[in-house]
C-alpha cells in the first residue's frame, strides 16, 4: 500500500468551480484519479469536468463515499471550509492555496490533530502517488512509478526532484509537498514516519530551505531509528537573510534555521547532504537505488 | 559558504510579515490600555525640538527604523538641554543604521528606570502555537539572558483557539518568582499584549524592556519600546487603520515588485532570475552562486499570466548591467505557456539582446519551448537546474 493515496482514496475537490479549481480537477482526473465530487456552496447541481458539484461536503460525503479532499478555496474561507471538512468525517485533507492568514492555520492544525485528520498544507502542491493518482497541483509528466520517497518544503522544488530521478528511470513511491508556509499541517517527521512505515518506499529524499525548525527535527527523527537511507539538500545557501526584529523567535529556537545547521544536523544523524539537486544521482547510484 | 553581501531579505517575501515601526506599536499598546511614555515622532530638528520643549528635558531620541539591535548600533541616545538635542537628532537624521537610513525620530520621556522586563508572543511554526516568553532580566542582552540564565526566562504555548487568559499569565509569572504587586501588574500587561497579538495577526508582538520605574506612574511599569510584525495575509481583514504596506519598502525595485505582485530582492550581481516558486529561486542561486553573480531574486508564485511575466521581464530589466537572464519555471498551478508568451512579447517590443536562457518543465511544456524559441530563447528541456546554469555559463562566460 502507498501512502496517503491508494485504492481506496475517493477524493473530493473544494472550491470545484473556480478557475484553479477546475483546471486542476481536469489534471486530477486525466491522472486517473478517483475524484468522485466537488463542493462549492451554492454551485451544487452542477458538474465540472464530468464530476457532481454539491453544496455542502455533508451531502458531497453521504451521496459520494468520498474520504479525502482537495482545497482550492479561496484562502479567506479556507478556516470555514476545513472545520466544515473535518465534521463531515473526512481524514486526509489537502490544503492548496497560499497566503492563509497564519493565525487561521494555527487554529486548523489544533483542530485537525484534536480529530485525527491528516492534512498537509498549506501553499503545497499537495501528494502525487505516481501510477495511482494525485491530490493537488502537481505536472504529471514529471513523475514515474519507483520506490523513492520524496518530501518538500517547497512545490518546484518537488518537482525537481522528481523531474531529475524519471529522466534517470528512477521512479517514486510517493511524492508530498510539506507546505511552505510558517506554519504547516503536517510537520516534517510526520511525513518522515509514514515514509518511514510504507513497505514499498525503499529511501527518502528530503528537499528543505533555510529558516523554521523543521529539517532539525526531521534529523532526530532519523537518528532516533530511522532504518531507511536519507539524502537531504536544503535550499538558501546563497539566498540573502531577513533582518529579524525582535527576540522571543531567537529565544524559543535558539540558532535552528541556517543552513550550514540544518545540514549539520541531518548529516550527523546519517543523511547525506546535497549541496545541489543534480547530486541526488550519484547518492541513487552510491546506495544502489533504483 | 560565504553569503554575498546585498540587502538582507527574507527569500519568501510576500509571506515577509509587515513591520510596523516603534512609534506606531506604541500608539497601539496606548489604545490597548498598556501604560506608554509621553512622546511624539519628528522628521526634523525643529520638530524634535518642539516636541522636547512640551515633554520637558532630560529626552530619549529614538532612530525609527524596522530593524533589531538598534540600540547597540546607537540609534538611541539621551539629550539633557535644547543643544544637545540639536546636535544628536541632526546627526541621527542623517545616518543610517544597519544600512537602513532614518527618516524620523521619536522624542520620549526618560523613564526612571529600576529594573527592565522583557515579554514577547510569537508564532512558534513547529508546535503551530502562540508561545509567550517572559524574563526578569529584559534590555538589549535578552538573547544572551537566555543561554547563560534560562532560569531568568520562562515561556507558555497557548492553545491558539483557547487564547491566552490572566490566570494563565498569573502562573506563568509565578514561575519566574514574581509575586504580590508586581505579578498583577505585569500579568495586566502581558493579558493586552496578546490581545495586540491576536487582534492585529501578529506573528510577534512584543516589549523590550518593560521597565518598572522608580515612582509609582500609572502603576508602576511602562512599555518603553514596541516590535510588532502583521501577518500580510491578514491585512486586509484587520478590522484597523493600518499603514500602506507598499510605501515602506526603501528599494524602488523591490516595492515595484511588490506593486506587481511578485517577491523581488534587489542584490548585487549581473545575472538576472525569474523563477516561479521561492524554493527553485533559491536552489536556482545556490547553483548559479557557485560561479556567477545573481543581480535579483524574483519569484512568481502561483500567479504566472502573460501580463505578470511580461511585467516581470520589465522589472528585472530594470537593473542596469545585467548580463544574462535565467528563467526557471514549472507548470504546475502555473499556465507556463501564457507566461513564455508574456516574456516573448517583451523581448521583441524592446529588441532584447541580452542572453537568456529558460528551464520550463510540466503541464503545456511542448507549447512553452515553441514560444520561447520563437523570442530567441534559449531553452533547456531537461530537469536539473544545473544544465540552464552550464548554458548560461557558456553564454556569457565566467567573471
Amino acid at each position: 500500500m502507498s501512502i496517503l493515496i491508494d485504492d481506496n482514496t475517493r477524493v473530493i475537490v473544494q472550491g470545484i468551480t473556480g478557475k484553479i479549481g477546475s483546471v486542476q480537477t481536469r489534471w486530477m482526473v486525466e491522472y486517473d484519479t478517483k475524484v468522485v465530487g466537488g463542493v462549492t456552496p451554492g454551485k451544487g447541481g452542477s458538474t465540472v469536468e464530468g464530476v457532481p458539484v454539491f453544496d455542502s461536503v455533508e451531502e458531497a460525503v453521504e451521496q459520494t463515499g468520498a474520504n479525502a479532499s482537495v482545497f482550492f478555496v479561496p484562502a479567506a474561507f479556507v478556516l470555514d471550509a476545513f472545520y466544515e471538512t473535518v465534521d463531515a468525517g473526512i481524514k486526509l485533507i489537502v490544503v492548496v492555496p497560499e497566503h492563509i492568514p497564519v493565525h487561521d492555520v494555527m487554529k486548523i492544525r489544533a483542530y485537525a490533530l484534536e480529530k485525527g485528520v491528516f492534512a498537509l498544507g498549506p501553499t503545497t502542491p499537495g501528494i502525487l502517488v505516481p501510477g495511482k493518482g494525485k491530490m493537488g497541483i502537481m505536472p504529471g509528466s514529471l513523475f514515474s512509478p519507483g520506490r523513492v520517497g520524496i518530501i518538500s518544503r517547497s512545490g518546484t522544488l518537488s518537482y525537481e526532484f522528481a523531474g531529475i530521478l524519471s529522466e534517470k528511470n528512477i521512479g517514486q513511491s510517493a511524492v508530498v509537498g510539506m507546505g511552505a508556509d510558517p506554519v504547516v499541517l503536517s510537520n516534517l517527521p510526520d511525513i518522515l514516519k509514514l515514509f518511514e512505515d510504507d513497505g514499498e518506499t525503499d529511501a527518502v529524499i528530503i528537499v528543505g530551505e533555510v529558516g523554521g525548525m523543521q529539517e532539525e527535527k526531521a534529523a532526530e527523527f532519523i537518528a532516533n531509528g530511522m532504518t531507511k537511507p536519507v539524502a537531504s539538500y536544503i535550499a538558501g545557501r546563497f539566498s540573502p537573510q531577513g533582518k529579524r526584529m525582535g527576540h522571543a523567535g531567537a529565544i524559543i529556537r535558539g540558532s535552528a534555521g541556517t543552513v550550514k545547521g540544518k545540514c549539520e544536523a541531518l548529516g550527523t544523524a546519517g543523511a547525506t547532504i546535497l549541496k545541489s539537486p543534480i547530486e541526488v544521482l550519484d547518492w541513487t547510484a552510491d546506495k544502489d537505488i533504483h | 559558504m560565504e553569503v554575498p553581501p546585498g540587502p538582507r531579505k527574507n527569500a519568501r517575501g510576500l509571506k515577509s510579515p509587515m513591520r510596523l515601526y516603534e512609534y506606531e506599536g506604541l500608539d497601539i499598546f496606548e489604545g490597548f490600555g498598556i501604560p506608554v511614555p509621553r512622546r511624539g515622532v519628528a522628521d526634523s530638528t525643529e520638530d524634535a525640538l518642539l516636541i522636547a520643549g512640551e515633554i520637558g528635558y532630560p529626552v530619549v531620541l529614538k532612530a525609527q527604523v524596522l530593524v533589531g539591535g538598534r540600540g547597540l548600533a546607537g540609534g538611541v541616545k539621551t539629550a539633557e538641554t535644547p543643544e544637545e538635542l540639536e546636535e544628536l537628532s541632526a546627526s541621527l537624521l542623517n545616518s543610517e543604521i544597519k544600512g537602513l537610513p532614518v527618516h524620523k525620530l521619536m522624542v520620549c520621556e526618560k523613564a526612571d528606570i529600576l529594573n527592565e522586563l522583557y515579554m514577547g508572543i510569537t508564532v512558534d511554526g513547529f508546535s503551530g502555537k502562540p508561545v509567550v516568553v517572559v524574563s526578569t532580566e529584559g534590555g538589549v542582552n535578552i538573547e544572551e539572558t537566555a543561554r547563560t540564565s534560562p532560569d531568568k526566562i520562562t515561556s507558555f504555548y497557548c492553545d491558539p483557539a483557547f487564547g491566552f487568559f490572566p490566570y494563565q499569565a498569573r502562573m506563568l509569572l509565578r514561575r519566574l518568582g514574581l509575586s504580590e504587586r508586581l505579578l498583577t501588574l505585569f500579568a495586566d500587561v502581558l493579558v493586552r499584549l496578546y490581545r495586540v497579538f491576536a487582534q492585529f495577526e501578529a506573528l510577534i508582538a512584543e516589549i523590550n524592556p518593560l521597565v518598572v520605574l522608580k515612582t509609582g506612574y500609572q502603576g508602576g511599569l511602562l512599555a518603553v519600546d514596541s516590535v510588532i510584525e502583521v501577518d500580510n495575509s491578514a491585512l486586509s481583514r484587520i478590522k484597523r487603520p493600518m499603514p500602506e504596506l507598499t510605501e515602506r519598502i526603501e528599494n524602488p525595485l523591490e516595492r515595484k515588485g511588490r506593486e506587481i505582485g511578485v517577491t523581488y530582492v534587489d542584490l548585487g550581481g549581473d545575472i538576472g532570475i525569474i523563477s516561479s516558486g521561492a524554493g527553485l529561486g533559491m536552489a536556482t542561486m545556490d547553483i548559479i552562486g557557485e560561479r556567477l553573480k545573481p543581480a535579483n531574486f524574483l519569484e512568481t508564485g502561483g500567479g504566472i499570466t502573460e501580463e505578470l511575466l511580461y511585467k516581470c521581464m520589465e522589472l528585472v530589466m530594470m537593473k542596469s548591467d545585467l548580463r544574462a537572464i535565467i528563467i526557471n519555471i514549472y507548470g504546475g498551478i502555473n499556465p507556463i505557456h501564457e507566461g513564455a508568451r508574456g516574456v516573448v512579447r517583451y523581448i521583441k517590443e524592446h529588441k532584447v539582446k541580452l542572453p537568456i536562457v529558460a528551464k520550463a518543465l510540466g503541464n503545456h511544456q511542448e507549447e512553452t519551448w515553441e514560444i520561447f524559441r520563437d523570442g530567441g530563447v534559449h531553452v533547456i528541456t531537461e530537469a536539473p537546474t544545473e544544465k540552464a546554469v552550464e548554458r548560461l555559463y557558456e553564454l556569457v562566460g565566467e567573471e
